[in-house]
């Protein structure tokens, strides 16, 4: 790797969510000088072998003289913001030996604590990111026992939290996206794909502008995904779902004739009869649910062939209601009337009219969009993908952050996934699709994880709420599983439980739950909670108080501030794993082609960092666990399983493997799972190639398809599931005499109903601050930025400096107007204070914003970070309390809070 | 002849300085100086606004201000458009970045480094000691397209003859190409869209050209957005 | 790094204003010591004073070179190139001057004193050709240039014939005082001209700089040294005093405002856009200059 001369060595980028990217990088004489795109991916991938601008930040990230490049330990006991560490350098071994040690005394006491929660927890961030690049770390993890995932560092207050959790149920969409490549037109609530849709969502809105097509962004800002759009509307803060379900009002109640009826009518739920309770109304005999057959004139179960059902109307009939905890009754001659007439009652009030007052936003404008995204939809034309016919429908909605999750979040992806049924555009081409599945199983096809459920709809892994499997007490601190049915039982499932839930309990645990503990180890990778979560002081000061935290240290920062070990880990182009892409991914990621890609190192690791691979064979090795370790990687724990397609490359479980062998043993078992065993290639091969794929089908992307060969219908627009499971969960908790989670439980409604959310919001705060909230005016938001999000970044001079050519990211955005009636000019220095917390930081004027609201770009705030302290840019998260009250049904909230700003100083 | 010309589609830009952060690489700028960076701008005001970005550097004129004022004939123009500079002529007194109306010149007098503490390999392999004191800008990559040309490339079409800041581009917004030939990639473009040069008033004649709209699809701006 | 507004270049600085200040002051006084032997000026000293400002303006451009030792090539771009003009006319200017100085033949004289104005003119130029600064690139900056330069070299003689040849004065020193007056109206006849021409020409912040300096620049450089004239009229006795007086404020606001012009307000041109794009399916829409009205 030090030779003479200068190569190109391929390798990928994941440091976001909308990856992963190929890539190569020029390495002169050892040294790494210039990322450029892979032209050979040119035509395989569809971001054409290019990466984004982060990418172009990793020489630096791997040269940066910020990095810690020796394995540290901490001499001073007492942790705090306000404590020197004191981390002096020390061997590996010692560090090493210090934590096999930990893990042996930790797990001998029994994997659990004395309240039931796992005694080792680590936390990763980055959307999941981290897994592309800590190797072998979950094999280990695997074989130390239970781990807790839960202390989040964004997850459910940064990400598409109600999308994660709705999108999987209704869609197998744990992320969302418009059938870009062929939609012509997307109503964007917040959707900021130009700044978090990776290479391939940018690449692909771009193509889709060339032909004309239309996007809408609704959004309190004009952020880049807005300067990208035909059109911008600035919406009221946290109002979108009454301008959803407007547009739901124009097309049921205004434009009814122009829907897709036979969609409806056998895709949906809205021909399922209703009972008095509220639950269906069942087939005595074989407890189907029932509809209206306009050809028979008679109720039949769902699933009766050659049914002409009818949606609107009333009935009166017998039937069966099973309601919670299988309570039934059986009904003589009640009335009874299809879902979508309760539909069209439901959503009579909701009038453009009455959204514009809400939403501020013009009535004509929500009715002209309604009708607009009614004409693009073709409704009754189809397309041929791969020999087969499927509905063509060139028309989506698409919701982004602080809209889809938080309280709201329901009521938006709910009406965002119902519009689409509306016209037929649920997971065909052209429209709203799922791209890839978390909660669900198997994670590697979402088309697989498709199986009938007895209702006639996809069956969902709903974590238990009966009485006999619920699970209590909480088996780990965010209480994932035993508060948040939808969450499932994946390995993501922890990371979406109510993460705020973990931290908010360490300072005070809600009535009638387990005594709150620390977890006895804390890991840390590529994650820094104490900046990336809301109210960052609590945070901070929680984490101090964990006894022993272990941190995979880039530099020194907010987070591992508080550690008591630093591990020096090899950096995005020092480290080797292989890594399986395509198919469909998160956001936009779908491919036409799926396989597996390698990171190689490019340069020879800085100091004395060691790949995390090598590290975990260490770590289980010293920890007594090699077998247990080795037998997780041979089950696939580093992505691919060993033992496929009649060959077996697994390892002897007795023995440690070097990084080299471990992923050599991987790239044989992928490539024999790529080519179905005919080939099998090593790791020069993957060195050498960079990747290894095989098509993919396009009919894949499209659900519609899995969905009519098992004659199954979406769960829309009635929520019969839900309701049950939400009145067994209130039945369960109650039991505990558990009152905490009251308001949450109201979210589990069968058809959303609009609460007043900006008004929660302000009523949380006073009550919980004792504020006037007329004292705080504005709203305070934030948004993504392509130059940071995800990237763990922000001490890379570099992106700072590119970065700073997209206005905002030096400070706090303010309309201009506004400011300037409050006497702030651009640049002025002001105080940002919110209930909770006050920060500071320069103003931008501009006048893409609405006056009410003060944007903060990206999560800064630093004050541990090199380079990125000295950036004194303002951050949200510092301001957002973490309050069960804005906490949602499926355990997220939204950043979003109320601020008054002051100026306190001139540029 | 050809003559090369960058078109940028204000359509497709989206801002991200993919093409900046390329630049820098390819030709090894020190921290601080863009030879390619995107704008973002504003136009109007709340509620009617909108935001723009705006790729910018060297417009390669083919009436160069900077190429006319240089007193030592560093900056030339090559038969094909391109304006170079010579680092070995130039004597760095500055009078051709006061003259360049895109503000595309840097001087860099002394050595600079992305971390005070310590300059990283990376900055030692790329060290460009006669680029210290003198005038430097975009060169369109000229190295690649004189590479490419040699080894029967096309410039614009394949990546190993294009510059660096057009081969990022993740919006495909950014196209290079020979605008004599009335065939090539900008030259049909520029055929199908409208665009305008920057600041076309000062009679530089710049090649880089804004494509703002397509000309099938003439919008009228001034009469308004729709209700 | 710079944002999206007009910012001001930086990199000819206060050395290059020396260069106007000095260079424009010394081939200014060269004319106007050549102009006063027709009244029996002396040559010698004067000469010698107007070489030297001029070679403290070239020494001022050599110091903000990037490359100094490379100064040769200033030579190398006549055809176009005013920068290379100016070098090169201060060559005969130099010579001209030192070898009328050594000799006093007055033809020698008057010769350098036209390579003196063959030189303010090329300084005047260099600043039109600098088309990156709008206060810079209009033609009628060539007005002010040669007006201040000669009006500061009248001025600099005012104050400096006085200690030089005291028993001249009587002679030269109320045709001057007229010569300076003639001066400086020319001279604020360039500068209103010269503010028109950048009426919607300049950014909002070059024109706000120049009208801030504006008032101070014909207070102190017009009506003050017109009012010390008529003093120096009214009251012969304090003649000389009120001569110095004008003459040192005639230059002096000449300095000023080259300092105002070549640093303060030399905003580059910033960017624009004709049109904003159609985004997709949406529409165009009208352009923008940021920075500008």
């Amino acid at each position: 790797m030090t030779a003479q001369g200068s190569t190109k060595v391929p390798t990928y980028c994941y440091q976001c969510v909308a990856g992963p990217d190929l890539l190569t990088v020029r390495v002169v004489d050892g040294v790494a000088t210039e990322v450029e795109p892979n032209f050979k991916a040119a035509d395989v991938v569809p971001s054409a072998g290019k990466v984004c601008v982060k990418a172009f930040g990793l020489i630096q990230k791997t040269y940066n003289p910020n990095r810690v490049l020796a394995p540290m330990k901490r001499t001073n006991p007492r942790k705090g913001r306000d404590q020197d560490p004191q981390f002096v350098p020390i061997s590996w071994d010692e560090a090493l030996d210090t934590i096999a040690a930990k893990i042996k005394q930790v797990t001998a006491e029994g994997g659990r604590d004395a309240s039931g929660y796992p005694r080792i927890a680590a936390s990763f961030g980055g959307g999941g990111t981290p897994t592309y690049y800590m190797g072998t770390l979950p094999a280990l993890l695997a074989s130390i026992g239970p781990i807790d995932f839960g202390f989040g560092s964004g997850q459910g207050v940064k990400c598409y939290h109600s999308e994660h959790l709705y999108g999987e149920l209704w869609h197998r969409a744990f992320t969302v996206a418009p059938d870009t490549p062929q939609c012509d037109y997307i109503l964007s609530f917040g959707y900021n794909v130009e700044a978090s849709g990776g290479v391939c969502g940018v690449k692909r809105h771009a193509e889709a502008r060339a032909r004309r097509g239309k996007r809408v962004q609704i959004e309190p800002h004009l952020s880049v995904t807005g300067a990208c759009s035909s059109e911008w509307i600035p919406i009221r803060p946290k109002t979108d779902a009454a301008f959803l379900f407007a547009l739901i009002h124009v097309l049921v109640h205004e434009e009814h004739s122009g829907l897709d009826l036979p969609f409806l009518k056998h895709k949906t739920n809205s021909p399922y009869l209703l009972a008095p309770h509220g639950y269906y109304l069942r087939d005595q005999t074989t407890h189907k649910p029932l509809i209206w057959d306009a050809n028979t004139q008679s109720a039949v179960p769902f699933d009766t062939p050659n049914t002409d059902p009818v949606l609107q109307g009333q009935f009166t009939l017998d039937g069966l209601e099973i309601g919670a905890d299988d309570e039934q009754w059986s009904h003589q001659g009640v009335s009874s009337q299809p879902v979508f007439q309760q539909l069209l009652d439901h959503m009579k009030s909701y009038t453009p009219e009455w959204a514009a007052e809400i939403c501020d936003v013009e009535h004509k404008t929500i009715r002209r969009l309604a009708q607009e995204f009614l004409q693009h939809a073709r409704v009754g034309e189809t397309v041929v993908i791969e020999g087969r016919e499927l509905p063509y429908r060139p028309v989506a909605v698409v919701l982004g952050k602080t809209v889809n999750n938080g309280w709201g979040g329901f009521d938006c992806c709910w009406a965002r996934t119902f519009l689409a049924c509306l016209v037929g555009a649920l997971e065909v081409p052209g429209g709203t699709l799922g791209t890839t599945v978390r909660l669900n199983r198997p994670a590697v096809d979402r088309n697989a994880s498709v199986r009938p459920h007895p209702d006639g709809f996809m069956d969902y892994p709903m974590n238990p709420t009966k009485k006999a499997d619920w699970v209590s007490p909480p088996d780990v601190r965010n209480a994932n599983r035993t508060l948040i049915p939808l969450v499932a039982n994946s390995p993501w499932s922890q990371a979406l439980g109510p993460t705020h839930l973990a931290w908010m309990q360490q300072q005070k645990g809600p009535e009638n739950w387990p005594k709150p503990t620390p977890p006895g180890i804390w890991f840390v990778y590529r994650t820094n909670p104490a900046i990336s979560l809301w109210d960052t002081k609590q945070i901070t000061e929680v984490m101090a108080k964990f006894p022993f935290t272990v941190c995979f240290a880039y530099t020194r920062d907010e987070t591992n501030h508080m550690a008591d070990l630093l591990l020096p880990d090899c950096t995005d182009l020092e480290s080797l794993q292989l890594i399986r892409v395509g198919g469909t991914k998160f956001i936009e990621q779908f491919w036409e082609t799926k396989g597996f890609a390698l990171r190689q190192p490019v340069v020879e690791a800085q100091g004395d960092a060691r790949d995390l691979t090598w590290i975990a064979t260490e770590l289980a090795h010293r920890s007594g666990v090699l077998k247990e370790y080795n037998e997780a990687i041979n089950r696939g724990a580093a992505g691919v399983p060993l033992k496929q397609n009649g060959h077996d490359f697994s390892l002897d479980v007795h023995r440690e493997h070097s990084v080299e062998e471990i992923w050599d043993a991987a790239c044989r078992a992928a490539s024999a799972e790529v080519t179905e065993g005919k080939k099998t290639y090593g790791l020069e091969y993957f060195k050498e190639n960079g990747w290894l794929l095989s098509p993919f089908p396009r009919l894949k992307w499209y659900l519609y398809a899995a969905l009519e060969d098992q004659g199954l219908r979406f769960e829309l627009p009635y929520q019969e599931r839900l309701m049950r499971t939400g009145q067994e969960l209130g039945r369960r908790l109650h039991e505990q005499k558990i009152s905490w989670w009251d308001e949450q439980l109201e979210e589990y409604e069968p058809l959303p109903m609009w609460r007043d959310y900006p008004r929660m919001w302000e009523k949380a705060l006073e009550k919980n601050f004792g504020v006037d909230i007329n004292d705080y005016p504005f709203w305070a938001t934030t948004a993504r930025s392509m130059q940071y999000l995800w990237g763990g970044n922000v001490g890379i001079q570099m992106i700072h400096e590119v970065a700073r050519n997209i206005k905002g990211h030096g400070g706090v955005i303010v309309n201009t107007k506004r400011a300037t009636e409050l006497g702030i000019t651009d640049g002025d220095q002001i105080e940002i204070r919110s209930p909770l917390n006050v920060t500071y930081g320069k103003v931008v004027t501009r006048q893409g914003i609405r006056p009410d609201t003060v944007l903060m770009i990206g999560q800064f705030d630093h004050w541990a970070t090199p380079l990125a302290k000295d950036f004194h840019v303002p951050s949200l998260n510092s301001l957002v309390p973490m309050l069960l009250d804005l906490t949602d049904s499926t355990g997220s909230g939204a950043d979003l809070t109320r601020v008054q700003i002051s100026k306190v100083g001139t540029p | 002849m050809s003559r090369w010309v960058m078109v940028a589609d204000l359509n497709r830009c989206v801002g991200c300085q993919t093409c900046t952060a390329a630049c820098k690489h390819t030709n090894a700028t020190a921290p601080g100086v863009q030879w390619r960076k995107v704008l973002d701008l504003e136009v109007g005001e709340y509620p009617d606004v909108s935001r723009v970005f705006v790729p910018v550097g060297c417009q390669h004129c083919a009436e160069p201000p900077c190429m006319h004022v240089c007193p030592t004939t560093a900056t030339r123009q090559r038969e094909d458009g391109v304006v170079t500079i010579d680092y070995d002529l130039c004597i760095g007194c500055g009078y051709c970045i006061v003259a360049c109306p895109y503000q595309a010149r840097f001087k860099v007098t002394d050595p600079t480094q992305a971390y005070r503490q310590k300059r990283m390999p990376q900055e030692w392999k790329n060290e460009q000691p006669e680029r210290l004191g003198v005038a430097q800008k975009c060169t369109f990559c000229s190295d690649r397209i004189d590479h490419g040309l040699v080894n029967g490339l096309t410039p614009g079409i394949d990546p190993e003859a294009t510059p660096a800041c057009v081969n990022a581009c993740i919006a495909d917004a950014l196209v290079f190409g020979d605008i004599e030939d009335t065939s090539s990639n900008v030259s049909q473009l520029l055929a199908e869209n409208q665009y305008f040069r920057m600041h076309e008033e000062l009679e530089t004649e710049p090649g880089f050209y804004y494509l703002w709209d397509s000309k099938s699809d003439k919008n009228e701006w001034d009469s308004g957005r729709e209700a | 790094m710079n944002g999206i507004n007009p910012w001001l270049q930086t990199h000819w600085d206060w050395r290059a204003a020396g260069n106007f200040i000095t260079g424009g002051c010394g081939s200014g006084l060269l004319l106007i010591t050549a102009v006063a032997t027709l009244r029996g000026g002396p040559v010698t000293e004067l000469t010698l004073l107007s070489l030297a400002l001029v070679l403290v303006g070239l020494a001022l451009v050599w110091f903000e070179l990037g490359r100094p030792w490379r100064f040769l090539h200033v030579f190398f771009n006549p055809h176009t190139s005013w920068l290379t003009r100016e070098a090169i006319v201060a060559m005969p200017l130099l010579a001209l001057g030192l070898a009328a100085a050594s000799t006093g033949w007055l033809s020698l004289l008057w010769i350098a004193a036209i390579a003196g104005i063959a030189f303010l003119y090329c300084q005047g130029r260099i600043l039109v050709a600098a088309k990156g600064i709008p206060v810079w690139r209009t033609p009628r900056i060539m007005g002010l240039i040669l007006t201040s330069g000669i009006a500061e070299g009248c001025g600099v003689y005012l104050l400096v014939i006085p200690w030089l040849e005291p028993e001249t004065m009587g002679e030269i020193y109320p045709a001057l005082l007229t010569l300076l007056l003639i001066l400086i109206g020319g001279r604020l006849a360039a500068w209103w001209a010269y503010r028109d021409s950048l009426k919607d020409k300049a950014p909002k912040a070059a024109l706000e700089v120049i009208d801030r300096s504006s008032s101070i620049f014909i207070a102190v450089g017009h009506i003050a040294p017109t009012l010390a004239v008529m003093l120096a009229w009214l009251f012969p006795e304090a003649r000389l005093v009120w001569g110095v007086v004008a003459g040192v404020l005639a230059a002096l606001a000449g300095w000023f405002i080259k300092t105002v012009i070549i640093t303060r307000a030399a905003f580059n041109q910033g960017y624009a856009v004709e049109h904003s794009p159609a985004r997709g399916g949406g529409k165009s829409g009208p352009g923008t200059k940021p920075g500008w009205e």
